[in-house]
């Protein structure tokens, strides 16, 4: 009963001109917004492959130079792309996607596509991602408004429901129905985005687009739902099809605006101004504002002289001012850890505060997962900012060594290393967090999605009484 | 010896059913056994519909029960439909699809089986469609093919009680002709068939017991060949002028 009330859906809808054109137009956009984000993204890798391999080059070419001048001269910590970037491109254009590493300071990201948008694209750049959670679901409701409020109006309502079909049975029926025409559309576009992830990325590629169709498919599920609830209550296909506008407008733009709005008021984050003034703050007169630059280094000083048992830091059995620079450089790494980590907990308070939007707007929970398992969530950002920050940390203290244990007393900024410790310097390399890591970070917005498909099921089982005039 | 006699298809039992302040149906009892063709006369407004409605479950009485087969309607609305045909004023059909499409459509989803196609072209064209019709978009169909239609699928049903809500009105002489002569035929296989109409001649001629209704009450109840069309007629106009 099931497959004949699904297969006359689907073949009436695709008998639909409406559909035809309308399903056209989505479709086509699925697969032009996804065709041209794998290119971009293909050319972006290439690039990034073409630069790292020239400063990886570059780095391993230097002439004989001071060590402290080669951390100057620094290196650049690109972040691979991942292999679902191209579907959802999540916080990257905004956060930047190359680190520039040097001694002293932890550079903020560089490169942010956002900063170079048109003015064209402020207004929203189209992604698969963007065309999943915004196009579809408008989709759904153009094909399932009137499932039960239009047969109302034409009353063959009244027919059906003189044949003692149960109504969730008809409600599973129609759903069914739709999904089959959907999956018309959207099965080519999948099929696509299979081939080209296995090209590109392989069996871990497709472990994630297996799992970002997965979250796709129940978010329909529920928009599905809801619309075919919404047409069963409705008096007419127009009060339908306004009230789903209303809930699809709520959902896409309006909720996930105002979370992003009230997340921030609730946990502001200071501007780039004032985050550097309070970093340089700390850098002068650490943490606690009681450590001053210069009592600082005249007690380090003074300890080193009393260990070792000199009077004068000439009668080191090591160079002084490579041991410093390295002292400074763990001060400076403390003071930015603690500062970048109150910034990026401060972005993560407001990643959980949107997430409370979810209870009216599951499209919340499903950018938050879209972005996590596509690798370009807020998360893996940071965890890519971190391993940069670690390789940073690591070569400077390679190069402040250098100096400590190679140069003499009064060669400490003319001492120049060779390609020997450029070449000892280990390409950096991201471990991407896993798949299972990255939904791991994401459990409230896979239970909140969890709770909508429960809650729709509960819809589909309460439904058990159609007014049929 | 003793006598049975077999429970009707079709019960009302002080059916009640009241909207606002608007008493539609009142105290209403009546029954249609199989083979019989029940007509319900009366005025727009007198309940009618409503009564079809309660057996059909689309409208739940507030005192009262209506049966189908000894069972109340609205405590097993599935198994009650599962027995019955209805047939509105207008029968609706899914413009998109053909005659035989419709009735595939319905009688799978009536019988929870999967119908022959040929017999189901079959019931078709016993309703009255010609074979070029059987694949024709319903989109096109007059009402008194969709009223074939709809007939085809009470056929294909195989229903043995038929609901029918002013079924002719509306169909020129020819096609209510034949619409009743369709009626006959399911008569005539056993089938119990209340019909609410206008149709005062219809009604006489293809009813066995005709009922009068007015302000939600029955009024009147009559065998139809024990009363001649115009004495009908008179006692109509009698009880509408009341």
């Amino acid at each position: 009963m099931l497959r004949t009330i699904a297969s006359k859906e689907y073949r009436e809808l695709l008998r639909d001109g409406r559909f035809r054109w309308a399903g056209g137009i989505v479709a086509g956009l699925l697969l032009v917004a996804g065709l041209a984000g794998f290119i971009a993204w293909r050319e972006q890798a290439a690039q990034r492959d073409a630069a790292q391999a020239t400063m990886q080059a570059t780095w391993f070419n230097q002439p004989p130079k001071n060590p402290h001048s080669a951390a100057h001269y620094g290196l650049w910590a690109f972040k691979p792309q991942m292999p679902l970037a191209f579907v959802d491109r999540g916080v990257d254009p905004y956060a930047g996607t190359a680190s520039w590493l040097e001694a002293h300071r932890m550079n903020e990201f560089r490169f942010r596509p956002a900063m170079d948008a048109t003015a064209a694209q402020r207004f929203g750049e189209w992604t698969a991602a963007g065309v999943l959670q915004q196009l579809i679901p408008l989709l759904i409701i153009l094909l399932g408004f009137s499932a039960f409020a239009g047969e109302r109006e034409r009353g063959t309502l009244r027919q059906l429901a003189s044949l003692g079909v149960p109504t969730a049975t008809l409600l599973r029926g129609k759903a069914l129905g739709v999904t089959a025409a959907l999956a018309v559309l959207c099965v080519p576009a999948a099929v696509i985005g299979a081939a080209l992830v296995t090209m590109s990325s392989g069996a871990s590629g497709l472990l994630r687009l297996g799992a970002l169709s997965t979250v796709y498919l129940a978010y329909f599920g529920v928009i599905l739902t809801v619309v075919l609830v919404v047409s069963a209550q409705a008096r007419s296909a127009r009060a339908a099809l306004v009230t789903l506008l209303a809930l699809w407008a709520a959902n896409g733009l309006l909720v996930p605006r105002v979370a992003a709005d009230v997340a921030q008021a609730a946990f502001p984050t200071p501007t780039a101004r004032e985050f550097q003034a309070q970093v340089q703050r700390a850098l002068a007169t650490g943490i606690d504002g009681h450590s001053p630059r210069g009592a600082r280094a005249d007690a380090l000083r003074d300890s080193v002289l009393r260990t070792n048992g000199v009077s004068s830091v000439d009668s080191l059995p090591f160079n002084y001012d490579g041991f410093a620079m390295q002292r400074g450089e763990e001060h400076a790494n403390e003071v930015y850890a603690h500062y970048f980590a109150q910034l990026w907990d401060r972005f993560g308070q407001q990643d959980r505060a949107q997430l409370v939007g979810t209870v009216v707007a599951p499209v919340i929970a499903v950018r938050f997962l879209s972005m996590g398992i596509a690798g370009t969530d807020f998360g893996q950002h940071r965890a890519f900012a971190e391993q940069a920050e670690a390789y940073r940390q690591e070569f400077n203290r390679v190069m402040n060594h250098e100096i400590r244990d190679q140069a003499r007393a009064d060669e400490s900024f003319s001492y120049q290393a060779d390609s020997t410790l450029w070449r000892s310097i280990p390409a950096f390399t991201y471990e991407a967090p896993s798949l299972g890591h990255a939904l791991a970070t994401h459990t409230v917005s896979l239970t909140a999605l969890g709770a909508w498909l429960v809650l729709a099921a509960l819809l589909v089982r309460r439904e058990r009484r159609i007014e049929v005039a | 010896m003793t006598t049975v006699t077999p429970s009707p298809l079709l019960e009302a039992r002080g059916l009640t059913k009241r909207y606002g302040d608007t008493l539609a149906l009142d105290t209403l009892n009546l029954s249609v056994g199989a083979g019989e063709v029940y007509c319900l006369l009366g005025a727009n407004g007198a309940g009618k519909s409503t009564t079809i409605n309660c057996f059909l479950d689309f409208v739940r009485p507030d005192a009262g029960s209506a049966m189908i087969g000894g069972t109340v309607a609205a405590q097993d609305p599935i198994g009650t439909k599962r027995r019955l045909a209805y047939i509105p004023e207008t029968v609706m059909l899914y413009s998109n699809l053909s005659a035989l499409e419709n009735l595939e459509y319905f009688a799978t989803l009536a019988t929870g089986g999967r119908p022959v196609r040929a017999e189901l072209a079959q019931h078709l064209r016993t309703a009255g469609l010609t074979d070029t019709q059987l694949d024709q978009r319903v989109g096109g169909f007059s009402k008194g093919m969709r009223q074939k239609v709809g007939i085809a699928i009470a056929l294909a049903k195989g229903a043995d009680v038929l609901l029918l809500d002013e079924p002719t009105s509306g169909l020129d002489p020819k096609a209510s002709n034949e619409f009743h002569r369709l009626l006959g035929l399911m008569r005539d296989r056993g089938a119990a068939v209340l019909m609410a109409t206008h149709d005062l001649f219809r009604a006489k001629e293809s009813g066995t017991r005709i009922g009068i209704m007015k302000a939600g009450r029955k009024v009147a109840e009559l065998r139809a060949d024990e009363i001649g069309h115009a004495d009908l007629e008179q006692l109509y106009l009698t009880h509408m002028h009341d």
